[in-house]
């Protein structure tokens, strides 16, 4: 038997139903198995192709691991997944939804703090004064690690964070926060505001391919369907 | 019988750190054995996210949080303070243990997720100059005793910098802001760009519009003009920084403007004095040169180092390859002075074999009551081993 072609597609929501669509627009339509609440399914016009619907993150760790051989998920959670992801899996095309930016935000009351290179002297300060660094609660922990090392930010410490985010100052979890925003309602509504040049990713939905998985001559012609289909 | 490759490795080095602590056991030191497991806390308040990210974290059933150690500086620095809680006493120790620390690119043979380090601390010790010297000289004794061939020694000296920084006038703030800077080139560059560029050039934010209203004399005044701006613009008081310390700030920045842009002649002599490279006893000169074509004075700074390399000279430290740059650091924030690495120059070759240097303020961020003269190196085991194994290929080649 051939080997089979794995694609990982997101298993919620309307990133589910935006990636679905996606592959009905290029004309190859997928079929879910069983009821709506199955894993798995097949793009009958692809032939060889096994649909394994997880959650957009999982779709990430699969690539990297090399478990699926392509994948719908966010850039964002590519690259917080994968320290090396230029090297590790190809950004095939960009998909036109699930836009939002992973930006830094601080309290608007910060009036302060308008750029990045203003955090390092407020963190100094800050921790003369309260005797422990400032803390910036994220999800995205190597983004931001990442993001402040480029620009010289080293007095702060992270707090995970794996929900509601952004009201982590307000509840004294946090000092401010890195986190994803797609229209800035949110961040607002909690009085935050992101600094002049807090962007740190400007992220969508992408359609990705893994370098690491097991890549036959066969697969590699269902990849290069893909790929033509979506006119990358 | 063939021996398990990864026993023989294994055995070879424990007689390697034998050697070693040989080494040091006969320069008469203390040896030490902190625990493996450590505190996280302790090491992501003084080292930073920097080096969180590479340190395996934990939580143990009873909820606390602890890491497999990143090194060994700060734990010998932990055990020196539980015994000498008044921070007075002059101790130095020696170790050799195993280190654990995430390898972004995959772990490798010469940057294994596990290596042992081998090294020592002065903790204490008055005469900085002579201990510098001594880590140096003893650092190059024990590569030499395990067979390490040529080496190259690369330093830098961090009090060098804060020499240049307070013999510039400007406010002590920028002096804060350059001298974290000093280690990321980058930044640097773009911190002075930054200074020079005169307020009047620099995009008008809200914010210039309120620093110009701000009276650094006057920090009631300031305060309530503060006060009046949030309240006109309908924003809300929230978070840990209070109003005081906004304002401070505030305050700092609107002195600054005061102060004017910093002059282009410093910032030159800034980037000059970061690009000097040169071999030890040269860069003396170089410096010195460099400062009285401005009219600076670093005399005092200067024979600190130049007493320095008097006492490499007279420790025995061998300069035939050895060169000073000014930039030239590591990456962890503690360090406050001479830093030096040691490899063996060969391209390619994995990375620094020994490295350390002098760091007199982590002890006080570890707890101690005040700063405490530190000194130390580590010598990366698993790279020394690789790298007298490559040299003796090349040897039996030839």
């Amino acid at each position: 038997m051939a080997d089979k072609f794995i694609l990982g597609l997101p298993s919620k929501g309307r990133m589910m139903e935006l990636a679905s669509e996606a592959f009905d627009s290029v004309g190859a339509p997928v079929d879910k198995d069983g009821d709506e609440r199955g894993y798995t399914g097949s793009i009958p016009s692809l032939g060889n192709v096994e649909i394994s619907f997880v959650s957009a993150s999982e779709i990430a760790t699969q690539l990297q691991r090399g478990a699926i051989h392509m994948g719908i998920t966010g850039e964002d959670l590519v690259r917080e997944t994968i320290p090396d992801a230029d090297n590790q899996v190809d950004f095939v095309k960009k998909l036109g939804f699930g836009a939002a930016n992973v930006v830094v935000a601080v309290p608007a009351c910060w009036i302060d703090v308008e750029e990045v290179s203003d955090l390092e002297d407020v963190a100094e300060t800050f921790r003369r004064k309260h005797g422990r660094r400032l803390r910036v609660a994220t999800k995205y922990m190597n983004i931001t690690r990442r993001f402040f090392a480029e620009h010289g930010v080293t007095s702060y410490r992270i707090v995970e964070s794996l929900g509601a985010t952004e009201g982590t100052p307000a509840a004294g979890a946090a000092e401010m926060i890195v986190d994803i925003t797609s229209t800035g309602a949110t961040l607002k509504a909690n009085g935050l505001r992101i600094l002049t040049d807090g962007v740190i990713l400007k992220s969508e939905a992408n359609l990705v391919a893994s370098r690491n998985a097991k890549w036959t001559p066969s697969l590699n012609e269902i990849r290069n369907e893909i790929i033509e289909k979506f006119g990358a | 019988m063939i021996a398990d490759p990864t026993a023989e490795r294994f055995r070879d080095l424990e007689a390697q750190a034998s050697l070693i602590m040989d080494v040091f056991a006969k320069a008469g030191f203390e040896r030490i054995a902190p625990e493996i497991i450590q505190p996280a806390d302790v090491f992501l308040d003084v080292v930073g996210e920097a080096i969180r990210g590479r340190t395996y974290v934990f939580t143990d059933p009873d909820g606390a949080e602890l890491c497999l150690r990143p090194d060994l500086t700060v734990p010998a620095c932990r055990l020196y303070l539980e015994r000498h809680p008044s921070c007075d006493a002059r101790c130095r120790y020696y170790y050799s243990g195993s280190t654990f620390r995430f390898q972004p690119g995959g772990a490798t043979t010469e940057n294994p997720r596990e290596y042992r380090q081998a090294g020592i601390e002065f903790f204490g010790d008055g005469d900085q100059e002579r201990a510098e010297a001594e880590v140096v000289a003893l650092t190059q004794a024990v590569l030499a005793t395990v067979g390490l061939g040529h080496t190259r020694l690369r330093m830098g000296d961090l009090g060098l910098f804060k020499a240049l920084m307070a013999a510039i006038d400007m406010p002590e703030r920028w002096r804060t802001q350059l001298t974290h800077d000093f280690w990321r080139r980058d930044a640097l560059s773009q911190r002075l760009r930054k200074l020079t560029t005169p307020f009047s050039d620099r995009e008008p934010g809200p914010l210039s519009v309120l620093l110009e209203q701000i009276d650094p004399s006057r920090p009631v005044a300031a305060r309530e003009t503060v006060r009046a701006y949030l309240e006109r613009e309908n924003i809300s008081m929230f978070g840990t920084r209070t109003l005081e310390e906004i304002t401070n700030s505030l305050i700092d920045q609107a002195s600054d403007q005061h102060y004017g842009p910093l002059p282009p002649e410093s910032a030159e002599l800034i980037e000059a004095y970061v690009s000097v490279e040169a071999p030890p006893r040269a860069v003396g000169a170089r410096i010195s040169d460099l400062m009285s074509e401005r009219n600076f004075d670093l005399s005092d700074a200067l024979s600190h180092y130049q007493r320095r390399i008097d006492m490499f000279e007279e420790a025995g430290v061998d300069m035939s390859r050895a060169v000073f740059s000014a930039e030239f650091g590591r990456n962890l924030e503690y360090y406050s002075g001479f830093v030096f690495q040691i490899d063996t120059g060969t391209e390619g070759s994995g990375g620094y074999i020994a490295g350390g240097g002098r760091y007199d303020g982590l002890l006080q961020a570890v707890g101690a009551p005040h700063a405490v003269p530190g000194i130390g190196v580590a010598i990366h085991t698993e790279r020394l081993l690789n790298a007298i194994k490559a040299q003796n290929a090349i040897g039996a080649e030839n």
